[in-house]
């Protein structure tokens, strides 16, 4: 039968298309994985930015600001944030926030680290900074 | 119903809508402290608020897909299910560590919580929609397991069609994709580039395939064109779905460290991504007009309707706004991702989880339709909720041109928190969007408990 | 509250293009061939949404292409001339014959020429592989060169059109390969050449596809 329109026709090019495009997504993943080394900086991943790493996870910053674009969009990018209010400008953000917050106001929770600890979480902030990201974000403000 | 064991999906559905409900509740809390920044600080930070929101969606609508297709596989594979019991096991299992995890967030500190639950053995958690405690992972990898076994064994014994072909590799993706979450390198952008495997590949993959086979389903169902029909359309979307979908997850390697090309293999594939969901969209319209018997639930046509425009909108067009490279570098992390999130989720996959309940619930409680009165309380529901997202998606635009403008674009750029005062407007505005949505469902949950002359189970 | 909603549901503007397709699908082959056997879309309609998404992709690459060279002309000219011209003509020239070979499979099959069907798929396959030997020819000399997608814009586009357009090519064998063993098997004739239509139509595709790359990337300055 021609000029016809059929379901095994469809479901064929279904399977198909599928198994096609995901191999070459994979393709490409795998070329992003050949070229990765010359941008994400890996070499300098030292066990201070692993540790900043969990401690950015165990804390759940994501969950108000971003980080190179991604998280939530209540507070402000952390993927330059060193370069906003510098090493020392950071840690001192992060100790001096307010228990009860700020009447009125958006605010940081404090978390009461230790000096390590903020050592660690400016050395992960300084590691994302030094990541060929193509120039995200367009500006300092972030 | 067809077979006993499509009973099963009740509680899934109830569930769903009880989820839905926390869900709401705290998307209002959120949007409150946009303006009261201090809106039950230090008790509930915005993290924590937003964790439960965004997990509940995930968990509420994850409930649906199940209840949904406990529903349909019985009746498309003209079988009864394999193991009703397990799949009541599993739903109490999934609940119970659903609410636990929800508890967790609430009363504990996120890093006390992450030490209890021993994310020093595994560390998956802290990263966006994945911030669950590795048992709650866990369990989710179980439940899920359990319940393909259970479906798929209903589907060798039984007729399998292509609705639940694309249904079931809908599924089997979500668990496979799932299990990405459970790698997190220390590397961070290596850490992103899988993390996607998970969030991406969901939604605007396999997911898609859920929906299209629901879709699909209830279409057969509603208004009576011939299956041969429904399903070969059904395969042409979905082969749309993924040849566009799963390269288009290059457009969130732009800015996070991955090569340079993604710019544009992203770009070009994702800006592709509307084109199914207009086939969807067409798909319904289509269907309904040439239906070939008036079904006594008008309220699950209307949200089989509704799905399709409404993921057009969020997803398709809302999507294609910011995707192409040179736009997302400004928009990238602003309010128009959030703008976009929110249609996008309640079109796709909120919507078609409704419409699946509206069309499954009635019969599961013994009638082809509910009552005229009811269908009409329901329907309003559905313009009431639709109509206040389609607000929230606009009030949320509008801040995040401005934001866009303000923080990014203009030549003197102001700071995050200052531009946050300058459209806090747009946040209270969302607000009051948010409230009338809330008030859409409450009428949704009114409308299952109001009475009148049932049209009779067949 | 029914009124209401059958107002609504009456007030949907029908989509044309659908319905005109579907009738289109529906139309029983007898009367179709006796209204206009010339008016016949040969092959499936699904293989034609596919080839119509796939030439959008395509489409929407080769633009993204000509503005971005626009922008940087002397830089792609530059590079341009590190491409192998003669590979890619002579790639251009078993493309070409590889499509006369699916034609001639398709006529056959229509006169029932049963040998003729399985011959002509396999040489129109056997034309796709040498395409594909030219090619990692031509990519040993590029990688090896140390050249990459992130080498710059030029070799981007290069790359991943040529790519892309190697995978489809690898694509349109397997489907060769599967009409070929289907042919072997005697299920196309006049009776039915579907299958074999829509594969050739597809298989036409990717040759097209590589007449608008080859002049667009290696040779138009």
């Amino acid at each position: 039968m021609s000029g016809a329109f059929t379901k095994s026709m469809a479901r064929n090019i279904f399977y198909g298309g599928t198994v096609f495009f995901f191999l070459l997504f994979l393709a490409l993943s795998f070329d992003t994985h050949t070229q990765l080394p010359k941008r994400d900086m890996r070499q300098n991943i030292t066990p201070q930015v692993i540790e900043g790493k969990k401690l950015w996870e165990v804390n759940n910053c994501i969950g108000c600001h971003t980080l190179m674009g991604e998280g939530a969009y209540f507070a402000p990018e952390l993927g330059n944030v060193v370069v906003r209010y510098g090493d020392e400008g950071v840690k001192a953000f992060i100790k001096s926030r307010p228990k009860d917050g700020i009447p009125g106001r958006r605010s940081m929770p404090q978390f009461n680290f230790t000096d390590e600890q903020l050592d660690a979480i400016v050395a992960f902030l300084k590691h994302v900074n030094s990541i060929n990201d193509a120039n995200w974000p367009p500006n300092d403000q972030g | 119903m067809q077979y006993k064991s499509q009973a099963v999906a009740k509680p899934y559905f109830i569930a769903a809508i009880g989820l839905f409900v926390g869900q709401i509740l705290f998307g209002l809390i959120l949007g409150l402290q946009y303006v009261l920044g201090d809106f039950l600080f230090p008790a509930i930070p915005f993290n924590v608020a937003r964790m439960v929101h965004t997990n509940l969606l995930i968990v509420w609508l994850l409930f649906g897909f199940m209840g949904g297709a406990y529903f349909m596989i019985p009746e498309e594979s003209e079988t009864e299910l394999f193991s009703p019991k397990l799949a009541l096991a599993m739903f109490w299992i999934f609940l119970v560590a659903g609410a636990l995890t929800i508890v967790g967030y609430l009363t504990v500190p996120y890093a006390t919580l992450a030490a209890m639950t021993g994310n020093n053995l595994i560390e998956t958690m802290g990263r966006e929609f994945l911030e669950q405690p590795l048992p709650t992972k866990l369990g989710i990898v179980v439940v899920a397991l359990a319940f393909l076994f259970n479906l798929t064994m209903t589907m060798l014994k039984g007729k399998k069609t292509a609705i639940s072909m694309v249904l079931m590799i809908g599924l089997w993706g979500l668990a496979v994709f799932f299990l990405f979450s459970f790698y997190n390198p220390v590397n961070v952008v290596l850490d992103k580039f899988f993390w996607w495997w998970t969030v991406h590949l969901w939604v605007e993959g396999v997911w898609e395939l859920i929906l299209g086979s629901f879709l699909a389903f209830v279409l057969i169902k509603t208004t009576g064109v011939d299956r041969e029909v429904i399903e070969k359309w059904l395969y042409v979307i979905v082969t749309l779905t993924l040849i566009s979908g799963i390269i288009g997850t290059g457009h969130h390697y732009f800015w996070i460290g991955t090569p340079e090309y993604w710019q544009w293999w992203g770009s070009i594939f994702s800006a592709l991504e509307p084109i199914p969901f207009f086939g969807m969209t067409v798909f319904a319209f289509n269907m309904v007009n040439r239906r070939r018997r008036e079904h006594p639930n008008k309220a699950a046509v209307l949200w089989a309707l509704g799905t399709g425009v409404m993921a057009f909108l969020g997803a398709g067009v809302w999507g294609f706004l910011h995707t192409l490279a040179p736009v997302n570098y400004y928009t990238h992390g602003s309010q128009i991702t959030a703008a976009h999130g929110h249609m996008a989720f309640y079109g796709a996959y909120a919507m078609v989880n409704l419409m699946m309940i509206s069309y499954a619930m009635p019969i599961l409680r013994g009638r082809a339709a509910n009552s005229n009165k009811s269908q009409v309380l329901e329907m309003w529901s559905f313009w009431l909720m639709t109509i206040a997202m389609v607000f929230i998606t606009l009030f949320l635009t509008a801040a995040g041109i401005l934001q866009v403008w303000l923080q990014r674009v203009s030549d003197t750029p102001l700071p995050f928190m200052v531009t946050q005062d300058k459209i806090s407007l747009f946040y209270w505005m969302r607000e009051w969007a948010g409230v009338a949505f809330l008030i859409g469902l409450i009428l949704y949950i009114v409308s299952f408990f109001v009475g009148g002359e049932e049209e009779k189970a067949k | 509250m029914n009124r209401a909603f059958f107002i609504w549901g009456r007030s949907i503007h029908p989509v044309r293009l659908l319905a005109t397709m579907q009738r289109m699908s529906e139309i029983s082959p007898a009367t179709e061939q006796a209204s206009a056997s010339s008016k016949r879309l040969p092959g499936d309609l699904a293989i034609w949404f596919f080839i119509m998404a796939e030439l959008v992709a395509f489409a929407v690459f080769f633009s993204a292409y000509a503005f971005t060279r626009a922008k940087h002309v002397e830089m792609f000219n530059l590079y341009q001339q590190t491409l192998d011209r003669d590979l890619g003509a002579l790639n251009t020239l078993l493309l070409i014959t590889g499509s006369w070979f699916i034609v001639l499979a398709v006529q056959a099959a229509h006169r029932n020429d049963q040998k003729a069907i399985s011959r002509n798929i396999l040489l129109g396959f056997l034309c796709g592989g040498g395409f594909l030997a030219v090619k990692v020819i031509e990519y040993s000399a590029k990688f090896g060169a140390g050249i990459s997608m992130s080498t710059n814009t030029f070799y981007m586009f290069y790359i991943s059109l040529t790519f892309f357009h190697f995978m489809h090519v690898i694509l349109g064998m397997v489907i060769l390969a599967v009409l070929w063993l289907q042919s072997r098997k005697g299920v196309y004739g006049s009776h039915d050449a579907h299958g074999l239509e829509s594969g050739a139509a597809y298989w036409h595709m990717v040759d097209l596809l590589w007449i608008i790359l080859f002049p667009l990337v290696y040779v138009m300055r």
